[in-house]
């Protein structure tokens, strides 16, 4: 029984540490590509906001977009790295939240539609010109919560057809990663696919994407995407002026190695009125109630 | 395996062997019911070079940051461990008050809800933490050891306690039992333990795909991204893992081990909001309308929800999971004998084990993965991936009860002859137990599947989560519940029907 | 069969352990063709080792029929006496008989059926049988290998007296040679023309039984009491003393 003492401590001890109250500021982040090693990437960005913030700063890793908005709704981080959907559900979730800075490329985001050469499907300016070609085939969206990967394209797909997608093409799917959609859509398993613009240019300048066999055939107009996020109490816990010093903190950050784990090429100022569009985008294909 | 007719009397039943081939036979007729309504369509596509590529990932694995695959390694263990060693001795202390249907129901509830799911749930009220990691394995594992303990103990021999006579009420017959099922049954409990710790491994690692630091949480990365010779280093060393079980885990080394776990366990980061718990429970879960006190906006919302959803992803669940649990008698009864000693003599048992260790130890998500890029999105890779995976394991199970079987006899006749005359007719009672049993699993398994374009009910619970709508999430699970019950139910009724009674899966 | 002359069996000093446990020791042996030899002995005595040791040395010409008569429980009585021909007959056709039964087969095995009282059970699943019956059916799917030499290690201790000697003697009228172990002296007398008797792993006696009387055999070698069935019912362990008094005590705690 000594054994089964000993794992109610370890149970115990288990809670007690999850109920400890830390004065540590945490953050998480989900980069759009490359998500390998995030500890030690991410790490170095907790060392920059530490030695610019004066406290002690985590980073969490986490694996969605879902987990993100839990962590942070339950306080268990006080900042993150949100996609342009994400965002705006952990603002709905947490009032006084604040979008404090978003990259340089967050301005303009955009999605491609990308084609396996069997589609016979052709590149075009405008996607009223290839709806047709684009009616009945197989679509692969990336991951269900999405901004490039899913909420963006479905919006312009449903404006476009005025239908929701499973009732245009013959299928419809979520590969859950954009790096997964590039390569199933070269493979031939789904016709179609939407893809974040910034992987497609990456994988294509790599030399990892055949042309022959998939190509982009649309892209998006542009849309505000990824963005950091502060809860409300963040100057009750660390002291007036704190969520200033973040932005700051963030819009300073000139390190081009910490840059890149994002990737970004720099951070300009954001606010949640630059996310409205995506939050209105959201409620019409019914994401957010 | 289909036994005669008795030429005389073509009608009624006498043989074992003609009432299990009847089960079988209605297995069959159930999917091809199934058949013509599921989605199984294949797309011709050009999946080589992404093939090449992941074969020479998994056949040239590397990585080059030993801690990181070590210490994910060890929290997959610390999470496993500490589980089973909760569970098993709550699951035992449920199993003893089993005949009380609230316990049944309980039990079933818990354990139909997918680990991965009960991870997400609690992750809602223990943040990344863990706690989320054990209880979401220890949880679901209760239900699953109450239940098939409470089965082995009514399998044991009844007279020994049949000769004790004691007051009624729980303690005594803890007593009672304490001295009589318990001792009886206690190889087949240890045995059946042993077992689901290598279940729990599993689980544990893929808890790692909603962010836990198990092995999943890497590979989960490095095979979206591609990266297959890091996803081949994750899964060898995962399999090695799971290969070399009965070496190291030796009962006297399991407090060391236990030591160990609780110091593996990851440290909980910044997380303090544990009176999140009452708004979960009282208000995120519970529809608007209902909260509002607004019945018919309710009674509308369910409707919905029902029609939407819960019936559709309840039609493709069933289609999807009959399709599979046939698949996987049939396959299992191919793959079976290449592990078994006694058939496929003892070196090329070795390769089949490993080929059983493979097909059971890889995450369905990669099976799946590589079906669709083989044959497009459809039902036919979460099919295949499903009945692969469980033919795996029961083939494993069914493998090894067939060596360990002590009737030979000199004059035995050896290879196929063998298998068709002793070993399947032998191992078949099990056999089909064990696929009742993982056919509740495989409902559970078919969350899967949303990669692939299907809507099983796991699919529109996952976007339930993953759109932050818990009233939705926990609509679903109440629907996947109840289903689960059902199938129990008939997963039951089939066991008694076909006299097989073999406690374990 | 074939001359007198080349024995059929024959063990020189053989010895068999298992581990620390000597089963069999020093044995000398030498069976004929056409000999039909009791073996007596009580129960750990090494009979089931020696039998097995014969079965071994002449594989190719043996029908063994063993104590635990390892049946296939959830298979009729047909498939598991077919089991006894299965190296006369070609996979497939093995395979397509648990289809449906081969013709040919299906007349011999209910001929066989037939002689050994099973007629009515042989569609029956032999975990449906009594332990009678599912003597019957190893004793069927030892005639079906129609070999003719027979092995057999209690093949009819779970049957009555009178049903024992009648099958006992139909299946040595089948097959020119037999080796059978058992427990009844009066059985041993009446249908064997030599009685091997061992004790400890080593044979006491060994005497045509024209040589040799009931009484002989009751008080001098064999522990157990004469009539099958009680033996059967006995406890393992009461079944090994020495004395007939301490079976005696058996049946009474019984």
């Amino acid at each position: 029984m000594n054994f089964i003492q000993r794992m109610f401590a370890a149970t115990l001890m288990a809670v007690v540490a999850a109920s400890v109250q830390a004065d540590t500021f945490v953050f998480t982040a989900i980069p759009d590509q490359d998500e390998t090693r995030l500890q030690q990437r991410f790490g170095k960005v907790a060392d920059y906001l530490s030695k610019e913030l004066g406290v002690e700063v985590k980073y969490i890793p986490v694996k969605s977009y879902a987990a993100a908005i839990t962590a942070f709704r339950n306080n268990q981080v006080q900042l993150a790295w949100f996609g342009g959907l994400s965002g705006v559900q952990a603002r709905r979730l947490v009032p006084g939240s604040e979008a404090l800075a978003q990259g340089k490329e967050d301005q303009f985001f955009k999605t491609y539609l990308i084609a396996h050469h069997s589609a016979n499907v052709d590149a075009a300016k405008s996607l009223a010109d290839i709806a047709d070609q684009l009616k009945g085939k197989t679509f692969t969206f990336g991951s269900k919560g999405s901004t490039s990967g899913r909420l963006m394209p479905e919006f312009y797909l449903r404006e476009q057809f005025k239908a929701a997608p499973a009732d245009v093409f013959s299928r419809v799917g979520f590969s859950g990663d954009h790096s997964r959609t590039i390569a199933q859509v070269q493979s031939g398993a789904w016709q179609l696919g939407a893809v974040n613009y910034s992987v497609w240019d990456t994988q294509l300048a790599e030399g990892k994407i055949d042309t022959d066999k998939v190509k982009v055939i649309w892209t998006t107009p542009t849309y505000p995407d990824y963005q950091w996020t502060v809860r409300g109490d963040v100057d009750q816990r660390f002291g007036n002026g704190f969520k200033d010093r973040i932005r700051k903190a963030l819009l300073g950050m000139s390190d081009k190695e910490l840059l890149a784990s994002f990737p970004r090429e720099s951070f300009v100022p954001a606010s949640n009125q630059d996310y409205a569009p995506i939050k209105d985008t959201a409620k019409a294909i019914g994401l957010i109630d | 395996m289909l036994p005669a007719l008795n030429p005389a009397h073509p009608f009624t039943v006498q043989s074992t062997a003609r009432r299990l081939t009847g089960v079988i036979a209605l297995l069959a007729i159930l999917a091809a019911i199934a058949l013509p309504w599921a989605d199984l369509a294949m797309v011709q596509s050009e999946p080589w070079p992404e093939l090449k590529r992941l074969a020479t990932g998994l056949l040239l694995p590397y990585w080059d940051e030993p801690t990181i695959l070590l210490e994910s390694l060890g929290q997959t263990l610390a999470f496993a461990l500490l589980a089973v060693t909760l569970s098993a001795p709550l699951g035992m202390v449920l199993a003893l008050v089993f005949h009380c249907r609230v316990v049944r129901w309980f039990c079933a509830a818990v354990r139909s809800v997918h680990e991965l799911f009960w991870g997400l749930l609690l992750m809602q009220v223990f943040g990344l933490s863990a706690t989320t990691g054990l209880l979401a394995i220890l949880i679901p594992y209760t239900g699953v050891f109450a239940k098939v303990f409470a089965e082995t103990l009514a399998l044991q021999d009844k007279t020994p306690a049949r000769s004790i006579s004691l007051k009624p009420g729980f303690t005594s017959q803890l007593a009672l039992w304490s001295y009589t099922r318990i001792p009886q049954a206690l190889p087949a409990l240890l045995s059946y333990t042993r077992y689901r710790f290598e279940c729990a491994l599993r689980s544990s690692a893929i808890l790692g795909f909603i962010g836990l630091p198990t092995l999943g949480f890497h590979l989960e990365t490095a095979f979206k991204q591609g990266l297959y010779g890091q996803a081949g280093a994750l899964l060898w060393a995962f399999l090695i893992l799971i290969g070399t079980l009965r070496y190291w885990l030796q009962p006297r080394l399991i407090p060391v081990y236990l030591i160990a776990a609780v110091w593996l366990l990851p440290e909980t980061i910044g997380f303090s909001n544990s009176g999140y718990l009452w708004q979960f429970v009282s208000r995120d879960i519970w529809p608007t309308p209902l909260l509002n006190g607004d019945l018919a906006g309710t009674v509308n919302w369910a409707s919905r929800m029902w029609q939407e959803q819960a019936w559709p992803g309840l039609v493709q669940t069933v289609l999807l999971t009959q399709l599979a649990l046939f698949l996987t008698l049939v396959i299992t009864l191919v793959v079976y004998p290449m592990a078994s000693k006694v058939v496929a003599g003892r070196l090329n048992a070795r390769i089949g084990h490993f080929l059983l260790l493979v097909m059971r130890s890889t995450p369905e998500m990669m099976l799946a993965f590589v079906f669709m890029l083989l044959f497009g999105p459809s039902g036919l890779p979460a099919v295949l991936a499903l009945a692969i995976h469980n033919s795996g394991l029961i083939g494993y199970l069914v493998a090894r009860n067939s060596d360990a079987d002590q009737r030979h006899r000199l004059d035995d006749p050896a290879g196929i002859a063998r298998y068709a005359y002793l070993e399947t007719p032998r191992q078949l009672p099990s056999l089909l137990a064990w696929l009742f049993y993982r056919w509740e699993v495989m409902l559970r398994e078919s969350a899967i599947m949303g990669v692939l374009g299907i809507t099983t009910l796991g699919f529109y619970i996952d976007s339930a989560f993953e759109e932050i709508r818990y009233d939705r999430a926990f609509f679903l699970i109440l629907v996947t519940v109840a289903l689960t019950v059902v199938v129990d139910g008939c997963s039951r009724w089939l066991r008694n029907k076909a006299g097989v009674e073999s406690a374990g899966g | 069969m074939s001359a007198n002359h080349q024995p059929a069996f024959q063990l020189t000093n053989a010895s068999l352990s298992y581990g620390q446990a000597q089963v069999l020791q020093h044995i000398h042996l030498t069976i004929h063709d056409g000999e039909k030899v009791a073996l007596l002995g009580p129960s750990g005595a090494g009979k089931s080792s020696l039998l097995n040791l014969l079965y071994q040395q002449r594989a190719d010409r043996c029908a063994l029929c063993p104590q635990d008569n390892g049946l296939v429980d959830i298979l009729s009585a047909y498939h598991n006496i077919f089991m006894g021909g299965l190296d006369r007959h070609s996979t497939p056709a093995s395979l397509w008989n648990l289809v449906r039964p081969l013709k040919r087969a299906r007349t011999a095995i209910e001929a066989i059926a037939t002689q050994l009282g099973l007629g009515t059970e042989l569609w029956k699943s032999v975990d449906r049988l009594s332990g009678g019956q599912r003597q019957r059916v190893a004793l069927g799917r030892a005639l079906f290998r129609k070999k003719d030499i027979f092995l057999g290690d209690e093949p009819v201790s779970a049957l009555d007296p009178i049903q024992a000697e009648t099958l006992m003697q139909h299946v040595l009228s089948q097959h020119a040679t037999a080796v059978v172990c058992l427990h009844s002296p009066v059985l041993a007398l009446a249908l064997f023309d030599r009685v091997v008797v061992m004790k400890a792993g080593s044979i006491e006696l060994d005497q045509p039984t024209r040589q040799l009387t009931l009484a002989d055999l009751n008080s001098n070698y064999i522990t157990d009491v004469p009539a099958d069935r009680t033996a059967l019912v006995l406890p393992e362990k009461s079944s090994v003393v020495s004395s007939p008094e301490a079976c005696v005590t058996g049946k009474i705690q019984r």
